[in-house]
């Protein structure tokens, strides 16, 4: 019974004393080590078990633990500072194909047969070699390509088209709750919350989630999935109001006998049509 | 429908599109997307202000439309 407490009270203090090592050797992603710290978080696990069912003692325990926790840091601290250190821990990104080429004796060198390469090729939505130019092995084993510039995905800078810059959505209902934060690094208060939910004639409890985009309209999404209610479409019917008037203002370009009033309408006729061209991006996603 | 009325109409949904531009230049977070609406009340005040001119204009013209 002596010893079963014993096990207890010390896997509880390891529990945390290695989660704190842990903690403290980094917020890496566990896919995304490198094979060193790997193996450092193994031998801090077994040493964990080790000491934990009284197979080594305390003493001898804490000191390889202090020892394989504080060595990974100190070389990441290393590797941060200098670059030949970086290079000598994590070694180098390995090139594996070169204007379009694969290049196989990097390929051995990292020891990857052709199947390998294409198999992660494929994991990135390559499937034909073709249309890779460059593709690059990164320190943790990751294949990244770069694909030729007729096969990238296309941009709006591709297209030439405008595209109005956007900042995050932010969150401001949760499970029929406001969140206060953020409604409050967007300026508003839960005032305008309560106001835009009358709007629509819905309360609160009913709002499952609640987001402000970036031109600060609410979307909303409801518990009750048949409640259906139309999304904020203010920017569609303005972009409509801008066509009317311009439509209307031609009308009146053309019943007009004035001469002035209709070179006054068809500048305005203009100058309605570069707004238009300037908004279109902003109204009309 | 008199010309004037029509006019009247076509100011009247402009100058609504003008409050929405301000609620937009208002809550907008993006500082270039402010700018752009605010341009756009701009443009749209000068227009709104051309087509009351005119307004008066035609409603000397045709005083016994007036008020419609």
């Amino acid at each position: 019974m002596n010893e079963l407490t014993q096990i207890i009270l010390k896997s509880i203090a390891l529990f945390f004393l290695v989660w704190a090592a842990v903690r403290l050797m980094g917020k890496r992603n566990m896919s995304q080590i490198n094979p060193f710290s790997f193996i450092s978080y193994i031998v801090i696990a077994i040493v964990a078990t080790l000491m934990s069912i009284n197979l080594i003692n305390l003493a001898t325990g804490f000191i390889t633990l202090i020892v394989w926790a504080a060595f990974p840091i100190a070389l990441d601290y290393l590797s941060i500072k200098s670059r030949l250190m970086h290079q000598l821990i994590n070694g180098k990104e390995a090139v594996l194909i070169k204007h379009g080429k694969i290049m196989e004796e990097n390929l051995m060198r990292v020891r990857m047969t052709g199947e390998d390469l294409l198999a992660q090729l494929r994991s990135k939505n390559a499937f034909n070699m073709a249309d890779v130019e460059f593709a690059v092995m990164e320190t943790n084993g990751t294949i990244n390509p770069y694909f030729k510039s007729d096969k990238k995905p296309v941009t709006m800078h591709d297209l030439e088209k405008m595209s109005a810059p956007q900042a995050e959505p932010q969150t401001v209902v949760l499970d029929g709750n406001m969140l206060e934060e953020p409604l409050a690094s967007l300026g508003l208060n839960p005032q305008w919350l309560s106001t835009e939910l009358d709007k629509m004639g819905v309360s609160l409890e009913n709002v499952f989630l609640g987001q402000v985009d970036s031109s600060g309209d609410l979307y909303v999404d409801f518990f009750d999935d048949a409640v259906e209610l139309p999304q904020p479409k203010v920017k569609e019917m303005l972009y409509a109001t801008f066509e009317k008037a311009q439509a209307d203002l031609l009308t009146f370009n053309l019943q007009t006998e004035d001469e002035k009033a209709k070179e006054m309408y068809s500048k305005n006729y203009q100058s309605l049509e570069d707004l238009l061209n300037k908004l279109r991006p902003y109204l009309l996603h | 429908m008199t010309v004037a009325s029509q006019v009247k109409q076509t100011l009247a949904s402009l100058k609504g599109a003008r409050g929405t531009l301000r609620v937009y230049s208002t809550q907008t977070r993006e500082e270039e997307a402010r700018s752009m609406y605010t341009d756009a009340i701009v443009v749209t005040s000068s227009i709104i202000a051309d087509l009351e001119n005119r307004l008066q204009t035609l409603e000397f013209e045709e005083p016994q439309y007036k008020g419609n």
